[in-house]
């Protein structure tokens, strides 16, 4: 599919709180709600419209589990956009949010938008978590914020679309260099032959009509 | 006015009369897309002396009143394109080094041309010394600078003969000479029109009318303005040639073609003010009546604007030529989507193939930076060791030569499928990895359906059903190498040895894999009665080429994963 630009995403967040589940319904519009552990990292890829230009996300989802810490760091690298998930039902989910940041902000370009997100919004009856306290979280390390659930769709598309609005505002401002790929934005194939072709193809046309009037 | 000259030059050098309303009439007409295209096609590339060079003028306006055209028509777009790409092309033939948007200029003139024919108010003073002289001097040299010279000696010679006009020759070539050197291209490219067409054969009934015209503009203008007035104003004339066009024609008449050529330069300025709206109103006047002369090509244009809308014919006309060009685009639109549904590396992107390539890249480095790390922090005698050990790692995932090229043929009872899920399985048994190989066994048993009883059984189907599968095979190998390497940086015993040996093997059922889907194919596409053997022959080398593509793919990927083998080991 053509595209405008390419946004690479990771999520990252401890694991089971529904990053892949997140993903899933994101891309495919479904819920999983037994998932295998993720090894590594998974993509997943979908195109959004914003501001009428087709943007295509790829979306890098790693393993939650602290056996792949190391391996997961090494694909920070060049993203524009990071969901950062915790679980509104497990509090150390929580409060592991400020290492993930660290790591976060560690391994990847300063520019990159960091969406928080409070999964699992609609287990309103095991929160362990108030909505103030991850707005307080993401008010004070200048993120953006929203509850989610993966299950339900809530938020889901507003989380990652919200993201790729905010990375393509940050190129309307100049913020992102978009020719640097380490910013994790690629410009999409350009059209110069469709021009080209298209160019041929009326002269040709053109051709043809002045032979018959001959 | 340009166009009116040109065209009656032609007429008159090829010994038309003045009859040519009709034949200009025709020209005018909507067909003449296909004159301007024949000509210029047959147009000769250089140029030649007088009436060549007429010629060449003549096609060029041609292009111009075209414009008019296509301004009000917008959806048949074929045409234009031809349009512009071939006054282009006659710019570039034309050595005038004019690269001017002649655009701007062109709307006008075929305008003119109608205009004069109703006020044939004769006039007969213009006639007839001018052809002679004139064409002596039109030795066609279209560059600008000589052509002002060219003026300028031509203008000694007239200014003898037609003293008598009230005007100083002379002066106004100065001005001529001074304007030309420092109005725009476009101008010049207008002023050099003007030139050789007036120069080459002036027309008498053309003259006359432009005098007539000449004189009615006059009235109103107050006073000469200054040359640089003038210049300015120039650049005016591109937005609003229709005062530029007459300002031309005004100037015409006036004692010489030459003193005509500087007034072209001096006075389009003054008229566009002076002339001002008196101006535009008769030419409004005059663009509706040539709109609406009944003439079939041009009734498009009155759809268009909607000043004879309800035209039955007319406006299924536009709807068909409407209808055409959706129907050129969507062919375009359909070859550009076929093109890139059977581009592999398009097709390797969307099966996740490129993305894992660059992580497992990612992470490649990233290991090759640790066991860097590690050498240096050790002594020189370990970094010694160290080395050697990394060199033996590589050396156990040099791929293997073409060893047993068939090992062993599909035991009895076991489908092709289930064998490739066995061998993978045995390649990789001592890698220690739980591997998922279901997605490739998956795909090679589709790819199998497929091939021996599929419903689609055009040349083009296979050859893109190939060119995918080897791309999707491509892909979940390379994943598989992605895969082997995060699993193997999270495993806690390693036995580097075997992990090589395993992945190497792996390599070499894969890379099989690869040639054994492009046989496949090409089998099929062979078995396949057709009566395009060409088309076939190409497909088939096409597929080789993008097995051996895989296989690079794939070769790669192996190979970004030795760090990954290499740090188990140090």
């Amino acid at each position: 599919m053509a595209y405008a630009y390419l946004f690479k995403y990771i999520i990252i967040g401890d694991t089971g709180v529904g990053k892949s589940c997140l993903l899933l319904q994101f891309t495919d519009k479904r819920f999983q709600p037994v998932h295998d552990l993720t090894i590594g990292v998974e993509f997943g890829a979908r195109m959004i419209t914003i501001d009428g230009k087709q943007i295509k996300l790829q979306i890098w989802d790693t393993a939650g589990q602290e056996a792949f810490r190391s391996i997961t760091r090494s694909y920070y690298r060049g993203a524009a956009g990071a969901l950062l998930v915790y679980d509104i039902t497990r509090r150390d989910t929580f409060n592991h949010l400020t290492t993930w940041l660290e790591d976060a902000r560690q391994h990847s370009n300063s520019n990159m938008v960091i969406m928080l997100i409070g999964n699992k919004s609609d287990l309103e009856s095991r929160r362990e978590v108030k909505k103030e306290e991850g707005e307080a979280f993401a008010r004070e390390h200048g993120l953006v914020f929203m509850e989610t659930s993966a299950k339900t769709a809530a938020n889901v598309e507003e989380a990652f679309i919200n993201t790729a609005k905010e990375i393509y505002e940050k190129i309307q401002e100049g913020v992102f260099d978009i020719n640097n790929e380490a910013n994790g934005i690629k410009i999409g194939p350009q059209h110069s032959t469709a021009g080209g072709a298209a160019g041929a193809g009326g002269a040709g046309a053109g051709g043809a009509a002045g032979g018959g009037c001959c | 006015m340009h166009t009116s000259d040109s065209e009656d030059f032609e007429s008159a050098d090829e010994g038309h009369g003045s009859p040519e309303k009709k034949e200009r009439k025709k020209r005018l007409s909507s067909s003449n897309y296909s004159d301007n295209a024949l000509e210029t096609d047959q147009q000769p590339q250089e140029p030649k002396p007088s009436a060549t060079a007429v010629k060449n003028i003549a096609k060029e306006t041609d292009g111009w009143d075209d414009f008019d055209i296509d301004d009000n028509e917008p959806i048949a777009p074929p045409p234009t394109k031809a349009k512009v790409t071939d006054s282009k092309k006659e710019v570039e033939q034309k050595p005038t080094n004019v690269k001017a948007d002649q655009k701007s200029q062109v709307p006008c003139w075929d305008e003119f041309d109608d205009w004069g024919q109703d006020d044939t108010v004769s006039t007969q003073r213009t006639e007839p010394p001018k052809p002679v002289q004139n064409k002596q001097s039109a030795q066609p040299d279209p560059n600008i600078k000589e052509v002002t010279d060219r003026l300028a000696a031509a203008s000694t010679g007239a200014s003898g003969g037609w003293g008598g006009w009230g005007w100083s020759v002379d002066s106004l070539l100065s001005t001529a000479t001074a304007g030309i050197s420092n109005i725009t291209s476009q101008v010049s490219q207008g002023i050099s029109t003007v030139l050789e067409t007036g120069i080459g054969a002036p027309d008498p009934e053309e003259l006359a009318r432009s005098s007539v015209k000449a004189n009615e503009a006059k009235a109103p203008v107050p006073a000469p303005i200054s040359a640089e007035d003038g210049d300015k104003l120039q650049g005016r004339q591109g937005s609003s040639p229709e005062a530029g066009a007459n300002a031309g024609d005004a100037a015409f008449p006036f004692g010489s073609l030459f003193s005509g050529v500087s007034k072209f330069v001096e006075t389009t300025g003054t008229k566009v003010i002076s002339g001002g709206l008196d101006t535009l109103e008769t030419i409004g006047k005059k663009t509706m009546e040539v709109l609406q002369d009944g003439d079939p090509g041009l009734a498009k244009k009155r759809a268009l604007l909607g000043l004879g809308a309800g035209d039955k014919p007319v406006l299924s006309q536009v709807l068909r030529e409407a209808k055409a060009k959706a129907d050129e685009d969507d062919r375009v639109r359909e070859e550009k989507r076929e093109a890139k549904e059977v581009h592999y590396e398009n097709l390797f992107d969307d099966f996740e193939g490129l993305v894992h390539l660059e992580a497992l890249e990612m992470l490649s480095k990233q290991i090759s930076m640790r066991i860097e790390e590690r050498m240096r922090s050790v002594d020189a005698d370990k970094r010694q060791d160290i080395k050697e050990t990394l060199q033996q790692v590589a050396e156990l995932c040099e791929m293997p030569e073409e060893e047993e090229d068939d090992d062993e043929p599909p035991s009895e009872g076991v489908s092709k499928a289930d064998a490739f899920h066995e061998r993978l399985q045995t390649a990789t048994q001592d890698l220690g990895l739980k591997l998922q190989f279901q997605p490739l066994v998956k795909q090679y048993t589709d790819i199998l359906t497929y091939i021996s009883g599929s419903p689609d059984t055009t040349v083009k189907g296979i050859y893109k059903r190939a060119v995918s599968g080897l791309a999707q095979a491509t892909a979940l190998s390379v994943e598989q190498y992605h895969k082997a390497a995060e699993m193997l940086l999270v495993k806690t015993r390693r036995s580097t040895a075997d992990e090589a040996d395993a992945l190497t093997q792996m390599t070499v059922v894969l890379t099989k894999h690869i040639s054994e889907l492009a046989t496949l194919f090409t089998e099929k596409l062979n078995g396949l009665p057709s009566d395009n053997t060409e088309q076939v022959n190409t497909y088939i080398t096409n597929i080789f080429l993008e097995a051996g593509n895989s296989s690079t793919y794939i070769q790669n990927a192996f190979q970004l994963a030795l760090p990954i083998l290499q740090i188990g080991a140090v």
